[in-house]
């Protein structure tokens, strides 16, 4: 008895204008195949809401529109749709910007929505959702807490408000505008039904996102580059000479052409505050009205071209270290690959593929344990293969054929070489098979036994040309190798 | 015609040999109680679990009784008893070969067996005969019987000790707990000795046939056993036609490719990566790798079977273009046992500070059910990338006991140990004697291989803490090295 009242309590019509700004985004969302990757996998369907914008700009999740075929804006009532189109896209902060692909349609009958200032916590702010008929629901709850996380690509972390209260499920994701004083603060991106928990993406992060996205051309959050650890360990503390409670972060990797590897800061500089804030030596400082927060945010809450003051010690001495922020660098292996087919490469039946996360994450649930050792290596130690190297090329399988026999069960070789030219990527690969040796027969070798592959150019052609009768639309697909700096 | 003269003769030897009755020869199977201590890797300070089981042996010669390695492995005690009687005789082992679950028992006191007739072993049974094996299985406390026909022979692998096959004889009788080391006779001879079933199929029974019976006999002839020794290579097929074209080698389905020659092993030296091995003991090798002798398809690997440490191997070969001949000299490969199940021995570690140093090894894997990717990248390629030259001992750190001084130092549990004060780790002991030192430095820097973050252990306090904290988790004794 007393739940239902309190459900009552909580969820009331709305009375105010907010609903008004409210539609609905429904997509179809089709990703390519991990294994083989010229074809896709079956499409999805997802629907959730968007907040209606200034310019009949529609704000939502990156997770409604990543590998999107087809977006459409839908009223309230679902009564009409109206085709959408990506006008910036942000995987990292789970934040998308969507627009009529032609007309603005019934967008004009709208309210749009005005951002709220920065919510403080504690603060009140309301989730909006949709009855099936169109009557909107709120559900009021405080911020209990404000917290870095990540909410749709694993790792990347960003300013986020906690809400409790219940939530009814409504549609097929939560992605979920949420007002404060009847002003967008935020978009719901996750509601964890057993803790009664919604994480929000915090309007922090909104602004600084339509702000990046206003001249058409989109940069994304800036990244430091590098890796650390903690120094709670006194022992650790005590070698590295740091002074009693300094805090501090251990800088042990510095990313090759990161913001940090094109500043002063080393391996082995223990980072104690940037811009003046204090870390503590978890990583933590505190903020004067979001309380604690994760360092991270001093970084991300800046943006690309931003200068930033690092104080480290080194040597025992405090030094201050300015660092010019940038995008993160092209990583050896990408961490996602969302609105992009993937390259691949079919010759003569051996598939080569550039190893990404994404074709890792393809070996199941327990994918850790469970993909290619020498495949996850790279994923932890990528500074040991960049040697030589764009991306890692991996001859990922082998569709059996004429040029094939005696290689059918090799998979997951990391291609080292071809015709004893080291291979640097994909398309490098692709040039240097057009390089035919006198006898005609290319030499490969991987990592793994046994080594080296002969593959027949003339043969391989032939069963190139059945791949291409039978089906296949084509025998690779490349993006061109970005040019140097 | 002469061959079917010969089967004939065979068949009177056999008839004589078995003159003597069946029930007599049951008489010389006898009950194996044990009483064993398997040791825990994930506290390998403690004494482990006590425990104990039933097997069967025979006798097979003058106070010799065959049995199976696994009955007797980890055994503190060994009591034998014979058909008929309650009287238990103490026993202990002359010889265990963990590579083919096999073992040689002597009971102290042999004189109450001495007028039993001692087993003969014979050969390879033909497919479809008629076979019994002879055991103490659960069910009962007297001798069972149980017949059954030869299903398969065939090359397969002994559970003991995870990482060997041999030949197999596959019998559709039972071969139920306590059968193990039992006889399966036929015309009164043994032809195999009963040592697993299988928990995925029904009546089927694996015996361990005659010629590795021999082979262990003989190999422990001069009193001591030497273990299996194998080629030390890796082969890969040349079936792909750009592959034999690109070694200018003839579309005559013969020839194997060697993709990896193991360092320090048998070969060594003798053969090299991209050799191209033709024959094997004067045996043509196929594309695959296989051989046939006396009308037997066998991979080419089978041939070491019969062969000890010290044998010679010899092939011919095509590197760069040209022929010649090589003469491989047989060695065990003692690294190769890393993946191999150990018994008997106790676990080896170092305890300094709340910290537990091991050497990685088979039964250390499974216990500990390592995550580190980069440990389980090390592990696999142990053996095939020689990494055992430069370490002997891939030392892990196992545990990180609660202690104020190991408070944040739990993160680097589960991870190979690459330097300690920068000096290279070889083995359990070479760490074990940086950590201990007489006059260690300040600090000491462990470095894990695939982490770049250093843990730091302040000598002084570790030296301290130790003993508190052995005496907290009860770690009666800080290092066992050996």
């Amino acid at each position: 008895m007393k739940s239902i009242l309190l459900f009552l309590a909580l969820t009331l019509p709305l009375l105010g204008t907010p609903s008004d700004a409210v539609l609905r985004v429904n997509s179809t969302i089709q990703s390519y195949s991990a294994s083989q990757p010229w074809q896709k996998n079956n499409p999805r369907k997802r629907s959730g809401l968007g907040a209606l914008l200034k310019d009949n700009q529609v704000l939502t999740t990156a997770e409604m529109a990543a590998n999107a075929i087809y977006l459409e804006f839908q009223t309230a009532d679902k009564s009409k749709t109206l085709p959408a189109k990506v006008i910036a896209i942000d995987y990292e902060a789970n934040l998308a910007l969507l627009a009529p692909q032609d007309e603005p349609g019934f967008l004009t009958s709208m309210t749009v929505a005005e951002l709220s200032p920065p919510t403080k916590l504690n603060e009140q702010i309301k989730i909006l959702q949709l009855e099936n008929n169109g009557t909107a629901l709120t559900t009021a709850g405080t911020v209990r807490s404000m917290s870095l996380k990540s909410t749709f690509l694993p790792g990347r972390y960003f300013l986020t408000y906690q809400l409790k209260g219940s939530l009814q499920s409504a549609s097929s994701s939560f992605t979920l505008p949420a007002f404060r004083d009847g002003k967008l603060t935020g978009v719901l991106t996750s509601y964890d039904a057993k803790d009664q928990i919604s994480d929000i993406v915090a309007i922090d992060v909104i602004h600084q996102f339509l702000k990046d996205a206003a001249d058409g051309e989109y940069l994304g959050f800036p990244s430091l580059g590098l890796s650390y650890g903690t120094t709670q360990d006194q022992h650790f503390r005590d070698w590295l000479e740091l002074p009693e409670n300094s805090g501090g972060l251990y800088i042990d990797l510095i990313v090759p052409d990161g913001a940090a590897a094109e500043s002063q800061l080393t391996k082995n500089d223990v980072l104690i505050a940037i811009n003046d804030q204090k870390i503590d030596s978890r990583g933590y400082f505190k903020h004067p009205d979001y309380g604690t927060l994760f360092w991270v945010y001093l970084i991300n809450g800046n943006k690309v071209g931003d200068t930033i003051q690092l104080t480290v010690i080194r040597d025992g001495a405090e030094l201050e270290i300015p660092v010019t922020l940038k995008r993160r660098p092209t990583p050896l292996l990408d961490s996602h690959i969302y609105d992009k087919a993937p390259p691949y490469l079919i010759k003569g039946g051996l598939v080569f593929q550039e190893l990404s996360v994404p074709y890792l994450r393809a070996f199941g649930k327990e994918w850790q344990n469970r993909a290619p050792l020498n495949l996850l290596d790279v994923m932890s130690n990528p500074e040991d293969y960049r040697a030589g190297r764009r991306k890692v090329v991996v001859l990922t399988r082998v569709v059996a054929s004429d040029a094939t026999i005696g290689y059918d069960r090799l998979s997951n070789h990391i291609v080292e070489k071809l015709n004893g030219q080291p291979v640097e990527g994909l398309p490098e690969l692709v040039k240097a098979f057009e390089k035919i040796p006198a006898n005609g027969i290319h030499h490969l070798e991987t990592d793994d036994s046994p080594f080296q592959l002969y593959l027949d150019e003339t043969l391989a052609d032939k069963v190139d040309q059945q791949f291409l009768k039978s089906g296949l639309s084509s025998l690779s697909r490349l993006y061109p190798v970005p040019s140097a700096p | 015609m002469k061959c079917l003269l010969a089967f004939i003769a065979g068949l009177f030897l056999i008839s004589l040999a078995s003159a003597q009755k069946p029930a007599e020869l049951y008489d010389s199977v006898v009950k194996i109680e044990t009483a064993t201590q398997s040791y825990d890797y994930r506290t390998p300070w403690n004494t482990g679990r006590f425990s104990g089981g039933t097997g069967t042996g025979f006798i097979i010669g003058e106070n010799q009784i065959l049995t199976n390695a696994h009955v007797v492995s980890d055994a503190r005690r060994l009591l034998v008893t014979r058909r008929g009687s309650s009287q238990k005789y103490p026993a202990r082992v002359l010889h265990v070969a963990h590579d083919c679950d096999l073992a040689l028992l002597a009971v102290e006191d042999f004189s109450a067996f001495s007028q039993l007739p001692k087993l003969k072993i014979g050969d390879i049974p033909k497919l479809e005969s008629e076979v019994s094996a002879i055991g103490y299985p659960t069910g009962g406390e007297r001798l069972s019987v149980t017949r059954g026909v030869v299903s398969r022979i065939d090359f397969n692998s002994y559970s003991h000790s995870q990482v060997d096959s041999h030949l197999i004889i596959q019998i559709d009788a039972a071969i139920n707990p306590g059968n193990s080391g039992g006889p399966v006779l036929q015309d009164g001879k043994v032809i195999g000795v009963a040592f697993q079933g299988r928990t995925d199929a029904d009546n089927v029974g694996y015996i361990i046939p005659t010629p590795v019976v021999k082979r262990f006999l003989k190999d422990i002839e001069d009193g001591v056993y030497h273990q299996y020794v194998d080629l030390g290579i890796n082969t890969f097929p040349l079936f792909n036609p750009a592959m034999r074209r690109a070694f200018n080698l003839k579309d005559d389905g013969k020839g194997v490719l060697v993709s990896n020659v193991i360092i320090q092993g048998p070969c060594d030296g003798v053969l090299k990566k991209n050799d191209i091995l033709l024959t094997i003991d004067d045996s043509p090798i196929d594309s695959a790798g296989n051989i046939k002798i006396a009308g037997e398809f066998l991979d080419m690997n089978e041939v070491v079977e019969r062969k000890f440490s010290g044998d010679q191997v010899t092939f011919t070969l095509i590197r760069d273009g040209k022929k010649m001949n090589a003469t491989a000299t047989l060695k065990p490969t003692p690294a190769s046992r890393i993946y191999a199940i150990r018994y008997e021995s106790q676990p080896r570690y170092t305890f300094y500070g709340g910290l537990v140093f091991q050497p990685l090894t088979y039964n250390l894997y499974v216990s500990h059910q390592f995550k580190n990717r980069r440990l389980r990248q090390l592990y696999n390629e142990y053996v095939s990338e020689g990494l055992f030259v430069d370490r002997e001992d891939l030392v892990v750190l196992t545990r990180v006991e609660s202690d104020r001084l190991t408070t944040h130092m739990g993160a680097f549990r589960g991870q190979v140990v690459d330097t300690i004060n920068d000096i290279k780790i070889k083995n359990l002991r070479q760490a074990h004697e940086i950590l201990n030192a007489p006059n260690p430095p300040e600090f000491h820097k462990i470095l894990f291989s695939g982490n770049t973050l250093p843990l730091i252990v302040p000598s002084a306090e570790a030296t301290a803490a130790g003993e508190r904290i052995m005496r907290q988790v009860g770690i009666t004794q800080a290092s066992r090295l050996d």
